[in-house]
């Protein structure tokens, strides 16, 4: 039998060599984790969704409980109903979402009634017939920013080329109605003046529209353009469906943990620290849950509230709910939110045509700013009542950060960053401060 | 015990026993039969209560919590020896020394107040702990159980502060004689 102290120390060198194994253990871990995570960047956001949803969902899975019925069995059931859900609104959404062919329309219908609204708005003359001073400051003000729009909607040469297929029909779809064919040469022709005459305004009343201009002839050239323009869309979306079916699986995943994840995260953690981890897991979960689930609840009744109020001034009611879903998940952007349902549900207005409001005092004209007064009204809703009941001592975030991180998320990741810019920093936030604070309860700093 | 759980238990004790003979999650719920705290659940309430336990293990002379410390847990002993000290300035005193089936720590179900005492193991030593806040969330999906588990926690703390309060009056009753 050896000496005791030599046990002794033996037994240090041992825990010394453990230490430094578990530190390189972990910082490999780490460096190839980061690595991996870059190099599949592009699963991040689909996996990053479906461990939302799950965790969105979470309270309900452990609400439905029923005696013997196996843990399995009821998430294969809850499942069942929210994949039910989402494809029912997903099919209701798809069937909204408009073709090539309508797209063009779109594009078009736009700019010309844009320019037409825009003449009769800013175009507004006195009673001695001269025109406004107050309508042609704003002419001059808004002429920038019109100009922009009618960069950003005008028709490319192949965009024209393959609208003037579709007008006498074109890969199986029906020929375009005459009228969208008479805005399309007023379109040409504004541009045309303006293109003869820089100094022309955008703002110069539009020509009126001329007849029907004739299909031009098919050249090889042209037609591999407009296939290459009709077929590469359809390659991309099928390359991001199948990246987004991770997003059903990471939630069907999620859901049939039954603590089994946080058990074993727990199980690494050592001794001295298991009180402590458990009550940091929980306040944790328990703020960013409060977050997250108050945030989606708010954008949903967001969304329902512009969604109804846009039904009422007589948009149809799939296109009412389509630009309330827009408008509801845009609301999780701070300050931008508002202000992209605010572009879709106008330009919905500019080109709607021939809408039987429910409310007697809307009409075609005053539509634009009805439905401003409608997003106004949820957005006064929303700050006044929505937010401080649903989301209340949630997670709170000087605006200033707010701001830099909406930023930050756009710059990094588009319009998802912006998305989920905000629930990071909550996390962060929370992380940092709940980790900080039982530190020091538990007196370990 | 209505036909529906009677009905339940048997088909998930069944499968139990057909799937999981001898695993780690059987051998947990066979413990848990034996506590007192659990005595009056049935199987698949002690399957609930199994689905939300972590097993900890301790070296000789390690400390489970610390005298001071918030309060999280409740901890079973499964297997060793459980030194329960209260520290003094200049000594530290034993209170009890608990074995196999005994639990501690129990007032941390009830509130995050800091422990009364430290817990130490004395041999290499298995517990099972289970955290207060997974027994919140079971008071919301399965109130039947969690009902029952509190009753018994009730129970005891009223034994022992029967104990305390004839402690106490002994106690009195001498310095009076005195």
């Amino acid at each position: 039998m050896r000496p005791r102290p030599e046990r002794e120390r033996e037994e240090l060198d041992r825990r010394r060599r453990r230490k430094q194994v578990q530190f390189a253990f972990l910082f490999s871990l780490l460096v190839f984790g980061l690595l991996l995570i870059w190099q599949s960047r592009v699963l991040v956001l689909p996996i990053a969704v479906g461990a939302l949803l799950a965790y969105l969902f979470r309270p309900l899975k452990d609400r439905f409980y029923i005696p013997g019925l196996p843990h399995e069995a009821r998430v294969t059931l809850l499942f069942a109903a929210v994949v039910l859900m989402f494809a029912v609104g997903f099919s209701t959404v798809r069937q909204h979402i408009p073709s090539e062919k309508q797209k063009l329309e779109l594009k078009v219908r736009l700019k010309y009634k844009l320019n037409k609204k825009a003449q009769e708005f800013l175009g507004a003359k006195n009673t001695e017939g001269r025109p406004s001073p107050m309508a042609a400051l704003l002419a001059r003000e808004t002429e920038p920013m019109l100009a922009r729009i009618n960069e950003f909607l005008d028709l490319t040469p192949e965009e024209q080329d393959l609208f003037l297929r579709y007008s006498t029909g074109y890969l199986g779809e029906s020929p375009i109605e005459e009228r969208f064919l008479e805005y399309f040469q007023a379109n040409l022709n504004a541009g045309a003046a303006v293109s003869r005459d820089p100094a022309a305004s955008t703002l110069a009343p539009a020509p009126a529209p001329t007849p029907m201009v004739t299909a031009r002839t098919k050249d090889p050239v042209g037609e591999a353009k407009v296939r290459e323009m009709t077929e590469a869309p359809h390659s991309t979306l099928k390359d991001e469906l199948s990246i987004w079916i991770l997003a059903p699986l990471v939630f069907l995943f999620l859901g049939f943990d039954n603590g089994q994840i946080r058990r074993y995260f727990i199980g690494l953690i050592p001794n001295r620290y298991f009180e402590m981890s458990l009550t940091v897991m929980d306040e944790l979960d328990e703020a960013i849950g409060a977050y997250l689930r108050g945030t989606a609840l708010e954008c949903g009744l967001v969304g329902f509230t512009i969604g109804l109020g846009l039904f009422l001034l007589g948009f149809p009611f799939p296109v009412a709910m389509l630009v309330g879903f827009i408008s509801g998940l845009a609301n999780a952007i701070p300050f931008l939110g508002h202000l992209i349902g605010v572009v879709v549900a106008v330009g919905y207005a500019l080109i709607a045509e021939d809408l039987t409001a429910i409310l007697p005092f809307v009409n075609n004209e005053n539509l634009p700013i009805a439905v401003i007064i409608v997003i106004a009204v949820a957005t006064l809703l929303d700050n006044v009542l929505y937010a401080p009941v649903v989301l209340g001592g949630a997670v709170h975030l000087h605006p200033l950060v707010v701001i830099l991180a909406v930023f930050a998320g756009s710059a990094m990741l588009g319009f998802w960053g912006m998305l989920l810019a905000i629930p990071t920093v909550v996390v962060v936030k929370t992380a940092a401060e709940t980790l900080y604070k039982e530190l020091r309860d538990y007196r370990i700093i | 015990m209505s036909v529906r759980k009677i009905i339940a238990e048997k088909l998930m004790w069944e499968t139990l026993k057909r799937w999981k003979k001898s695993s780690p999650e059987l051998d947990r719920i066979e413990f848990l039969r034996t506590v007192p705290f659990f005595g009056e659940l049935s199987t698949w309430q002690l399957k609930r209560v199994e689905e939300v336990v972590f097993e900890r293990a301790y070296e000789p002379n390690e400390l489970i919590f610390e005298q001071g410390q918030p309060g999280a847990a409740l901890f079973l002993i499964m297997e060793g020896q459980v030194a329960v000290e209260i520290y003094h300035e200049k000594f530290t005193a034993n209170l009890a020394t608990l074995e196999r089936g005994a639990f501690f720590g129990e007032m941390a179900l009830l509130d995050q107040s800091p422990r009364s005492a430290s817990a130490r193991a004395t041999v290499k030593t298995r517990t099972l702990a289970l955290y207060r806040n997974d027994l919140i969330h079971l008071s919301q999906s399965d109130p039947e159980t969690a009902c029952q588990i509190y009753r018994a926690l009730a129970g005891i703390i009223g034994d022992r502060l029967r104990s305390t309060n004839e402690l106490v009056q002994e106690t009195t009753g001498e310095r009076v004689a005195a």
